[in-house]
Parts: C-alpha cells; sequence; structure tokens
C-alpha cells in the first residue's frame, strides 16, 4: 500500500482530495486526519464539509459550523458549510432582486411559490455545497483542498451533463441575442427603452462559467483525486463496486480506496482474545481478501479501528500517520 | 409639449406601428422559447440545474404571467390556420 503519501509523490500537482463513500464510514475522519497531516507539513490546507451531522466540528471538538474559514492550527483551516443557510440566503436575494426591480409590495403567489419549490429541490443541496466548493477553490487562497463529500445525488450528474449544458448555453445566448436584437429595433421605432437583455446574457455566462469550472475542478486528474472511504463488509464493497461504476460512467478517475475501522488482526492472535473478538477478525479477513482481489490496486491505507473515538487533533495525528505512510501491508489483514 | 406628443404618436401610427408590432410578435415568440428552455420546471420540464435557472427569474418575471397562459392555452385547429 502506497498510502497517501505514494498518491502524492506520483501526483505532485495534487491540489484537492476529495472523500466520497456512504456516509458512517468515516469521510469525516479521514478528511480531518488528511487536513491534520498535510498542514503539519507546512502546507496550507482548508478542510471542507457540509454535512451538520457527521461533522468536522465533532472531529475536532470546537463548534465550526456556519462560520466561514476557522483557523485551527498552523496552515490547518477548516469550512463547514451550512448548505441550508446558503439556499434560504440565495433564494431570499432572488426573491428582493424581484421586489426591487419591479417595485412590488410582494411577490405574486405563483412566482412565490415557484422559487420556493425550486429552493426545495433535492439537487438544490448538492448543487449549493458544489457552488461553495467552486468558490473556495477559484480563490487559490490554500496549498491543498480536502473535500468531504456528501453521498452523492443527483448533483454530481452535473459533470456528466456539463458539455451539453455548455452548449445548450450557447444556444440559449444566441436566441437571446435576437431577441435582444428584436426588442432594440421594436424600442428605437417606439422610442422606449430595451429591458434587462445585456444582465440576462451575462447571466448565462456565468451560469456557464461555474458549470465547466466546476467540470474542471473534479475530472482533471493532475490536481484532483478522488478517493472512496470502505470498511471490511459485504455491503460497503457492493456499494463501492457500483461507485466506481458511476465514476467510471461520469468519465471521473478513483485514485484510492481507503479501507476504514478495521480490527487489527493480531489482537485475535493473543491467547486470551475472547471468540467475540476472533469471530469478527474471522469474517473481516474475509472481506479483506474480497477487498484485495477487487480494489487491490486502489486500496492506498487501511486504518484500524481504534481503542477510543478518533477526536481531536492529537488523536487524528495517529491517524493521519497510518494514512500517510501504512505500517502494514494489505495482506497482513488477511 | 403635448401637441408634438400627439403628433408624433399619429406619425408612429401611420408609419411604424405594424412593423414594430411585427417585430414585437417576434420577440414575444422568441421570450417564450427562453423562458421554457430556462424556467422549463415551472411546467414540469427541468432543463437548467435549478440552482442556477433561479438566477434568471427576476429578468423574465414580467413575461412570466403571459409565458404560462401562452403554453397552457387551450388549442384547436383553428391556431393552425393563424
Amino acid at each position: 500500500m502506497r498510502g497517501l503519501r505514494g498518491l502524492l509523490d506520483a501526483k505532485p500537482n495534487l491540489k484537492v482530495l476529495i472523500y466520497a463513500g456512504k456516509g458512517g464510514l468515516g469521510k469525516t475522519t479521514l478528511s480531518a486526519a488528511t487536513s491534520v497531516k498535510l498542514s503539519s507539513m507546512g502546507r496550507k490546507t482548508l478542510v471542507f464539509s457540509t454535512d451538520p451531522q457527521a461533522s468536522l466540528s465533532d472531529v475536532f471538538e470546537q463548534n465550526v459550523f456556519g462560520r466561514g474559514e476557522v483557523m485551527l492550527a498552523r496552515d490547518l483551516y477548516v469550512m463547514e458549510i451550512d448548505a441550508d443557510k446558503k439556499i434560504n440566503d440565495y433564494v431570499a436575494s432572488i426573491k428582493r432582486k424581484i421586489i426591487e426591480m419591479y417595485r412590488l409590495d410582494k411577490l405574486p403567489r405563483d412566482i412565490e411559490e415557484y422559487v420556493d419549490s425550486a429552493a426545495a429541490e433535492p439537487a438544490m443541496y448538492e448543487s449549493a455545497v458544489y457552488d461553495a466548493m467552486i468558490d473556495v477553490v477559484s480563490e487559490e487562497k490554500y496549498d491543498y483542498y480536502v473535500f468531504d463529500m456528501p453521498p452523492f445525488g443527483h448533483g454530481i450528474r452535473m459533470i456528466a451533463i456539463a458539455d451539453v449544458i455548455s452548449k445548450w448555453v450557447d444556444k440559449i445566448t444566441e436566441l437571446r441575442k435576437q431577441a435582444y436584437e428584436y426588442g432594440r429595433v421594436a424600442a428605437s421605432l417606439k422610442r422606449q427603452k430595451v429591458t434587462y437583455e445585456d444582465e440576462i446574457l451575462k447571466e448565462l455566462e456565468y451560469i456557464r462559467g461555474r458549470i465547466l469550472k466546476f467540470r474542471d475542478i473534479v475530472m482533471n486528474t493532475e490536481t484532483t483525486a478522488f478517493i472512496m472511504v470502505m470498511t471490511p463488509e459485504r455491503m460497503t464493497i457492493l456499494d463501492t463496486e457500483k461507485a466506481i461504476e458511476m465514476f467510471k460512467s461520469l468519465g471521473l478517475q478513483l485514485s484510492g480506496v481507503v479501507v476504514n475501522q478495521v480490527y487489527p488482526p493480531e489482537l485475535a492472535k493473543r491467547p486470551d482474545a475472547p471468540q467475540y473478538l476472533k469471530r469478527r477478525v474471522e469474517e473481516q479477513r474475509k472481506y479483506m481478501a474480497e477487498i484485495r482481489e477487487k480494489f487491490g490496486k486502489y486500496v492506498l491505507a487501511v486504518i484500524p479501528m481504534l481503542n477510543r473515538e478518533p477526536k481531536g487533533i492529537e488523536t487524528l495525528k495517529t491517524v493521519a500517520e497510518e494514512l500517510w505512510t501504512p505500517t502494514k501491508r494489505l495482506e497482513d489483514y488477511i | 409639449m403635448k401637441f408634438l406628443d400627439k403628433f408624433r404618436e399619429i406619425v408612429e401610427g401611420l408609419t411604424v406601428h405594424g412593423q414594430s408590432t411585427a417585430i414585437l410578435k417576434v420577440k414575444a415568440q422568441i421570450d417564450n422559447l427562453f423562458i421554457l428552455i430556462t424556467m422549463g420546471d415551472m411546467l414540469g420540464i427541468p432543463i437548467l440545474p435549478p440552482y442556477y435557472s433561479l438566477r434568471l427569474v427576476p429578468y423574465v418575471f414580467p413575461n412570466i404571467q403571459n409565458w404560462k397562459r401562452y403554453m397552457l392555452r387551450e388549442r384547436d385547429f383553428t391556431d393552425l390556420v393563424t
């Protein structure tokens, strides 16, 4: 296992590390540990999360939710996006804009309903998260960005349709220019003012820019690495297989797999080891063999189950070291 | 001044009114198409990611009512004639 270090050696331009996988496998812990390690080497690192449940606030034992970029230690910054608030602010700003532009007392009911229902759309949450991600990465203030991704939903499809959308925006822009011409001629004949064509074109250009930027960030294999987190269990093995398929279908490249929450096998070898633990390790061995067979070339590190919850920077350091340069071989777990 | 305005309107009506109405009709059709492909999800046709299409709502706002009426209007064969 080459560890995170091996990955960074192979890809010296790596800037963005994205931890993916389903909930509860330790994405947040591994993101935090990665950022602790990278920042300890004197590289300015931002760790970014969105999920208020399994949160970085918990892992770092400090409330950072919705507070922007918070410095936790030297070169270690953490940002936990309050996506719901971001969506609410965004929707409120759209409503305010309409009211101000047309000097209304309040929004017509159907428009209000439309805007609210669009805000409640499930892909909205994901889009807001990706949008925040585009913002921080574009600023280029950090050497490394570590993302603790929410489980993928429809939003990730945005990558697959980025090109289509881009062409689409081209077409729409063309259409807008036509409308502008007609509007301009009609207005000059009637000596009226033209409407908001320029602004519409600007917005369309902005939308296209955001979508392409997102695609560029996640598709650039030199600067971005997707790392799947899994555990030695039947279900996560199946899930990971499916995820790898999805990655392929979207044209993304998986850079590595980290196997988390693994019982140290030597525990079961001790004569006083309880039967319970022995069975558990025996079962795990079977799955580890399956993992080696199926994802062997991807496995970067195996993180053993700790004897306490991995919280606080000091405890995370032990996780980080194992992640950086694994002390065992994958075979040792089989 | 009032007289001049009236005069201007009369000249306009005699000369370019028909032309500008025709142009505005084409523009209205283009606008309808535009709202359909950006705000399509209002009628259940999602095309742009809603996170971004919301940005366009303020600009097309004045046309939305007309557009809905236009899209949801019942049509019959006489529409083909006109």
